[in-house]
Parts: structure tokens; C-alpha cells; sequence
């Protein structure tokens, strides 16, 4: 049984409007590196949203290990999201907050509301976070402010805090588009052998082709939200590149 | 273990504790103190702290059997609507005269601006302070024992207190302009007061009209209590209605007045709205 | 043909600013005769010119003020206490009561859209349109004398202030960092604690101690209404004729003041 399992997901911001998503089916299995690539406004980032429901899907299912995402109530998303790690563009931490405490966030979905107000986590916790924060190489950061952070060491808490949430899946948005080139690699790096050590599947939307091609293991190319290609990356060659990003050169 | 492990040792960070010994200490410290000093303030001042329970009750109270139900027709009354006039009248008098007295006295209170640092900047910003620092009400009340009852002390009041909040927050702006015009100006060679005019009024004067709009609002809010002091407009039969235990009027009138307010606070933001985006 | 359309097009301009400057001082003059008109009706007539005088009278009733009546400085000691504890305590409540209202009043945090947001705004409004003297009455008709109802009035004007602001600043945070928070698993108390509190933080308390200094001017007349302080020794000195002593207690208001402006900069300089 694959690990996520999509099935004739459909969405549209508004009832008038166009649909983003146009029936998506795919599967995620468990060793995989999935990577959607496609031209700007093709439905990347909704389709990511809409795995852990930041964006209602219209219709369709997602389905994570067995359970069906799309159809539990409030309490059974919180459960959901928690097993889904999320990496973003804009790496969104707390800038506020510590290093420390952006990556226990993680956590949240663990711990009551009284913990979380006194910010008081299990030990275990706070040894995974340190943990972590080592194999990312901040180690010397923990106590930092997140914005006192450079683009790439704010990516790589980001990373941090997706992890600790000991997901069943990684879903990634764009984790390189705020990023230079060489750290864009180092981070894709990172996301891929850290995600092997852990056991979990990524699934990464990415504009990079290049990055794409280098590190995952299968493709999916949208375009105007339809799924215009799906195999491995073996098998993306010249022309279906063209094909899915036709659009964009017309 | 990883290639991004760089070159801290691993064993560097093994352990974590929220609590930091200066910093930590130091933020509890001045929590303590401050809870401290909310004890201490309450004994001080001699709360009950079982008042505090029953004060809702008695608010409801006084809502429910009291003030309801508002004796509205008495708000309707011509002679009224007068004084409510009366008070409109009194605002925008009082914050006309407290901003134009405020152009000239925000120009020397700035510290950028001001034709003379050595005298004139020390003596305006006095000025200003003390309008600010005397609360209205103290004002009203001064002005009437000097002046005696009517709308004239209203009106002074109302403009040093116009004087104080608008004067501060003019020379705020007179003291962000951009420089490189003054200078221009200045190359030009116009002595201060031209080079007010043509350099510093121009860049001010989209934010001057939005605060003189605010002004206006907080005035007004004012002027409706002035009268409580014996100076004139509506405030006057709040007093009254207030000694005679009439708190059927009292409750029209409080919502006179805060429908009032409420209209004029609409009407500014819809102005200041105008102001800026033209 | 150039320059007669050259010409024609200046005329038609000149004519036209003409017309608006013709409006633009119709205006003007109606504004000043606004003015002037009010003047006469507000002060040169409703005023008892008789009773003022002649400058010299007026200059004799000020002169009353001085000098300032110096034996009453020990029995401004307690007042001057209770006034600074008033305004404290008052800004504290404050800021207690302006986390729900602002919290009901950001559009993009509100619980329930269609019920709380309203209320959120409702209170905001309230608690600025009216006058700390009138709450003070309303206050002290309610739970009586003393400094109880003066620091519920000082209050309740500060709530509308310090939940505007901050509810503003809720409604531009950076919605990126909510998403991420929930995007954990975290419910909804939880993103308000992570993603919502860090981001305005700054705003809250630069605002708390703007309302603080605010607020000891406003605890001075507390007082006036019978909800204690110096309010009430200003009140009562007036009461007997005692000229002096009102300077004197004018002069420790300041005092006050001054320290509550020092004190406020130098705590905004050390938290942000």
C-alpha cells in the first residue's frame, strides 16, 4: 500500500472562478522522492496545501497511511498535520522566537494547551531538537533569534521542525526559491539524506528542474492543472520537459 | 554522522535548559516585582477584592433598573439640541485656535526647524508640555474659576488642550522631513521663516491635515464633558441630571453622547481617508 | 494654426482655474465668516463680560494662585501615591481586558466571524467614544466611592486604545508563519501562542506604555468625579478657597507627570 494516495483531488478558490486543480491522482510510496514540477501557476503549491488541507480541496480524497484525510473533522486534521512535516518557501519561522523554540514547535500537535503556554516539553523533546539541530549544523544557533539567521540556516530549522514532528510524510514547498544556488543544493541535500534517515517520503514541488532531476526518484509535470507526466525520473527526457512547460515558452 | 555536521564537535550541545542564569533571573525578577507592586497598590488603595465579584451585579443593576429605561424624548428637547450644538461649536473652536496657535510653536519646538535652539526651543517645548500635561478637565476647571461659567473657558480650554496633541505630534512631523529641500531653500538663501514656508510646510501638510482632523475628534470627544465643569455645552446637564439623581436622563444623555462621538469619529476617518489618498 | 489652438487651449485653462479659484475663496470666506460668527455667539455674547472685568481683574484672579501654598505638600504624599497606583493598576487591567477584545477584534483571528468580530468592535468603540470623567460617574454610581471606580474608568478608556492598535497589528502579521504553526497540528490556541503573540509583541507593550503615561494624566481627575487621587485634593482646595494650595497640587501633578514621561521613555528604550 503506498503511504499517500491521491485520488481525483479537484479544487477552485471561488465558485465562479477556474479550477486549479483538475482531478489529480497519484500514489506516494514509501521510499520515494517525489518531485511535481511545472510551470508557475500550474497548481504546485495548492496541490501541497491541499495534502494537509491549508487549501480545502472541492472534491476528492487524500489518503495517508490508511486514513482518509478529507474526510475527518477538526480534531482528526490537527492529528493529520502532525504527521505531515512541512517545509516552506519562505522557510516561515517565528522570527521572533528562538531557534530552540521554532523547531519544539514542531511539537505542538503532541503537548496540551497548559505546556504549551509554559513552553515546557518533554525531555525527549528537547533532546530530539538538539539532535537535530546538530545534523543540520546549527548546533552553535540553539539559543539565536530566527531572525538573526541567514536564508539558508533558517531553511535548514525549517527542516528541523519538520522532522521533530516524526512525520509519516515530508511535504515541501518550494524549499530553494528564496535561496542562492549552491545553498539551494546543499539544502536539497540535506532534506534528502535526512529524510532517508528517517524513513520518510518526500513529496517536493519544485521549479528547479535541474534540482529535481538531480534528487528525486519520481516526477509528476502539472500543467494548468492537469497532470501532464508521471514516472520516474529516469524517464523525463527533452521532449516531455517541453511538453509540460509549453505554456510557459508560448 | 551527516556532511552538514560541520566542525562543531558533537558532543558540544548535550544539554538545553530554558532557564539562562543572568537573563532568566533578571525577566522573573522584574515579573515578581511587578505582581509585588499590584499587591501592594491594592492594599494600598484599599480594594476589596470581593467588590470586584459583586461589581458586576451592581453594574447590571444599574443598567437594568436604573438607567433603563433612557428618558429619550429629554435628548429630543430643542433646548438640548442647542447645547448639543452649542458644544460643536465649542470643539471646533477650541481646535481651530489650538492648531493654528500649534504651526508657530511646533516650528520652534522642532529640533531640526527651529530659528532659535538656545531660546525660543526650550520655551516652546515647555509650552507644549504643559498643555499636554494638564489633564483638560484641570484646565476647565481653572479657566472657570478665573473666567467664571460659560463657553469662553470652554473654548480656552479646549485649545490649550487642542494646543498640547496636536503640537507634539506637528513638530514629530517637522522633525522626520526630508533635508536635502530644506537645504535647497537655505542655498537659496531665504532666512527661516521662507524657508518654513517653501520647504518644511509643503512636505508637512498632508500629515498636519490629517492630524487636525484627528484633533478636531478628540476635541469634540472633550468638549461633550466640559460642561461638567461648568463651561459650557452639554456636559452642563450632566451635571445636573447627575446631582438630581435623574438617571433616566443620565442615560440619554450618555448615549447622545456616544452616538455623537461615534459620528464624528466616522466622519474624521472618512476625512482623514480623503486627506491622504488625494 | 499652432499657436491659436496653443492659445485657445491657455484660455480655456486660465478660465477654468478661474472658476475653481473663484470657488476655492467663495470658500474660504464662508469658512472665516463660520468662524467669526461662532466667535460672536460662543464667546462675545453668551460670556458675562461684566463679571471678567478688565484685564487688571483677571490678572487679580490668577494672582490669587500665587504663591503657591507650600504647608500642603505633606498631605500630597498619599494622593500623589494612590494617583500613580491608580493609573498603574488601571493600565493593567487594561491591558488584561484589551487581549480578548482584540483578539475578538482582528478580522483574521476572530473566533467566530459573524458574532465576535462585532463585539470586539463594539467594545473598541465604546471604550473610546466615551470620556474617562463620564465612565468615572458611571463607575462610581456602581461601586461607590473611592479609588475602585477610578481605576475601572482609567481602564476602560484605555482598553479601546490598546485593542485598536494591536488588533491592527494582528491583522497585518505574516500570515506564513500562522501557516506554519498550523501546519504542525496545532489547534487553534496554540497558533495565537506561537505564530500570533511573538509577531505583535512589540506593538502591545510599546502601546501599554504609551497608555501608562496617558493614563497618569487621567488618573489626576479621577478625583473630580470622587474616584480619589489628586483629583480630590485639587477638588477640595478649590472648594475652600484655597488658591495656593491648588498651585500646589497643580505643581505635584506635574511632578508626576514628568516622572511618569521619563519613566515611560526610559522603559520603551530598554525593551525595544
Amino acid at each position: 500500500m503506498a503511504t499517500l494516495e491521491v485520488k481525483d483531488l479537484r479544487i477552485r478558490y471561488n465558485r465562479s472562478g477556474p479550477e486549479i486543480l483538475k482531478g489529480l491522482s497519484f500514489n506516494v510510496e514509501q521510499e520515494d522522492f517525489f518531485a511535481i514540477i511545472g510551470p508557475s501557476g500550474a497548481g504546485k503549491s495548492t496541490l501541497i496545501r491541499c495534502i494537509n488541507r491549508l487549501v480545502e480541496p472541492n472534491s476528492g480524497d487524500v489518503i495517508l497511511n490508511g486514513r482518509n484525510i478529507t474526510k475527518v473533522g477538526r480534531r482528526g486534521l490537527r492529528k493529520a498535520r502532525r504527521n505531515m512535516g512541512m517545509i516552506f518557501q519562505e522557510f516561515n519561522l517565528v522570527e521572533r522566537m528562538s531557534v530552540m523554540d521554532n523547531v519544539l514547535s514542531g511539537r505542538l500537535g503532541y503537548i496540551g494547551n497548559f505546556r504549551s503556554f509554559l513552553r515546557f516539553y518533554p525531555r525527549a523533546d528537547i533532546q530530539r531538537a538538539l539532535e537535530l539541530l546538530d545534523e543540520v549544523g546549527l548546533s552553535d544557533f540553539v539559543d539565536k533569534r530566527a531572525d538573526e539567521l541567514s536564508g539558508g540556516q533558517r531553511q535548514r530549522v525549517g527542516i528541523a521542525r519538520a522532522l521533530i514532528q516524526q512525520p509519516q510524510i515530508l511535504l515541501v514547498d518550494e524549499p530553494t526559491s528564496s535561496l542562492d544556488p549552491k545553498i539551494a543544493r546543499e539544502v536539497m541535500g540535506m532534506i534528502k539524506q535526512m529524510s532517508e534517515e528517517a524513513g520518510v517520503p518526500v513529496l517536493c514541488n519544485i521549479h528547479d528542474v535541474q534540482l529535481a532531476l538531480e534528487f528525486s526518484n519520481k516526477v509528476i509535470g502539472l500543467q494548468d492543472g492537469f497532470k501532464k507526466f508521471e514516472g520516474p525520473t529516469k524517464k523525463v527526457d527533452k521532449a516531455t520537459l517541453d511538453e509540460i512547460y509549453a505554456m510557459e515558452i508560448l | 554522522m551527516t556532511a552538514s555536521t560541520l566542525s562543531t564537535p558533537r558532543d558540544s550541545v548535550k544539554t538545553w535548559r530554558r532557564f539562562k542564569y543572568p537573563q532568566s533571573l533578571i525577566k522573573y525578577g522584574i515579573m515578581l516585582i511587578i505582581l509585588v507592586f499590584i499587591a501592594i497598590s491594592i492594599q494600598y488603595l484599599n480594594i476589596h477584592l470581593e467588590r470586584v465579584l459583586t461589581m458586576f451585579g451592581r453594574l447590571g443593576n444599574l443598567f437594568a433598573n436604573r438607567y433603563y429605561p433612557p428618558d429619550i424624548p429629554y435628548i429630543l428637547d430643542s433646548e438640548y439640541l442647542g447645547y448639543v450644538f452649542e458644544t460643536v461649536k465649542m470643539a471646533y473652536l477650541g481646535a481651530l485656535f489650538g492648531i493654528l496657535l500649534a504651526i508657530p510653536l511646533s516650528w520652534f519646538a522642532s529640533f531640526n526647524m527651529t530659528p532659535n535652539k538656545r531660546f525660543l526651543y526650550p520655551v516652546a517645548r515647555f509650552l507644549l508640555m504643559v498643555c499636554r500635561a494638564v489633564h483638560e478637565m484641570i484646565w476647565t476647571i481653572l479657566l472657570v474659576t478665573i473666567l467664571g461659567f460659560g463657553m469662553l473657558p470652554g473654548v480656552i480650554a479646549l485649545s490649550l488642550f487642542s494646543l498640547g496633541f496636536t503640537g507634539k505630534l506637528f513638530s514629530e512631523e517637522i522633525e522626520a522631513i526630508n533635508q536635502g529641500q530644506v537645504e535647497a531653500i537655505q542655498a537659496t538663501g531665504a532666512n527661516p521663516l521662507k524657508v518654513f514656508v517653501y520647504a518644511v510646510l509643503p512636505q508637512v501638510r498632508v500629515a498636519w491635515t490629517g492630524i487636525s482632523i484627528y484633533t478636531w475628534d478628540a476635541a469634540f470627544r472633550a468638549a461633550t464633558v466640559v460642561g461638567f465643569f461648568g463651561a459650557g455645552g452639554m456636559g452642563w446637564y450632566l451635571r445636573r441630571t447627575v446631582q438630581q439623581v435623574e438617571s433616566n436622563r443620565v442615560a440619554a444623555i450618555l448615549i447622545s453622547i456616544v452616538g455623537l462621538v461615534i459620528i464624528s469619529e466616522v466622519a474624521s476617518a472618512w476625512a482623514r481617508n480623503k486627506v491622504s489618498t488625494s | 494654426m499652432m499657436p491659436s489652438t496653443l492659445e485657445h487651449k491657455l484660455a480655456k485653462i486660465l478660465t477654468k482655474r478661474k472658476k475653481y479659484k473663484a470657488i476655492r475663496y467663495g470658500l474660504y470666506i464662508f469658512i472665516f465668516l463660520l468662524v467669526l460668527g461662532s466667535i460672536q455667539t460662543t464667546i462675545i455674547k453668551d460670556t458675562d463680560w461684566e463679571k471678567i472685568g478688565t484685564f487688571g481683574t483677571v490678572v487679580k484672579a490668577l494672582a490669587r494662585f500665587f504663591p503657591p501654598d507650600f504647608s500642603l505638600f505633606p498631605h500630597l504624599v498619599k494622593p500623589t501615591i494612590e494617583t500613580f497606583m491608580i493609573a498603574c493598576l488601571g493600565t493593567f487591567l487594561a491591558l488584561v481586558l484589551a487581549i480578548p477584545v482584540s483578539w475578538f477584534a482582528a478580522h483574521n483571528i476572530t473566533p467566530y466571524k459573524s458574532i465576535t468580530y462585532p463585539i470586539g468592535r463594539a467594545i473598541m468603540t465604546l471604550s473610546r467614544s466615551v470620556h474617562e470623567i463620564v465612565w468615572g460617574l458611571i463607575f462610581v454610581a456602581a461601586v461607590g466611592l473611592g479609588a475602585f471606580p477610578g481605576i475601572l474608568a482609567v481602564a476602560m478608556r484605555s482598553i479601546g486604545f490598546i485593542s485598536k492598535l494591536t488588533a491592527e497589528a494582528i491583522e497585518d502579521i505574516n500570515p506564513g508563519q500562522m501557516e506554519a504553526i498550523r501546519a504542525t497540528g496545532a489547534n487553534g490556541f496554540q497558533v495565537i501562542l506561537y505564530a500570533v503573540i511573538p509577531q505583535i509583541l512589540p506593538v502591545f507593550v510599546g502601546n501599554t506604555i504609551f497608555q501608562w503615561d496617558i493614563n497618569i494624566r487621567r488618573a489626576t481627575i479621577m478625583g473630580l468625579v470622587g474616584a480619589g487621587g489628586l483629583g480630590l485634593t485639587f477638588h477640595r482646595q478649590l472648594v475652600m478657597y484655597n488658591y495656593g494650595g491648588v498651585t500646589t497640587v497643580i505643581i505635584a501633578l506635574l511632578l508626576l507627570i514628568a516622572i511618569g514621561e521619563v519613566g515611560s521613555y526610559y522603559i520603551r528604550k530598554a525593551i525595544i
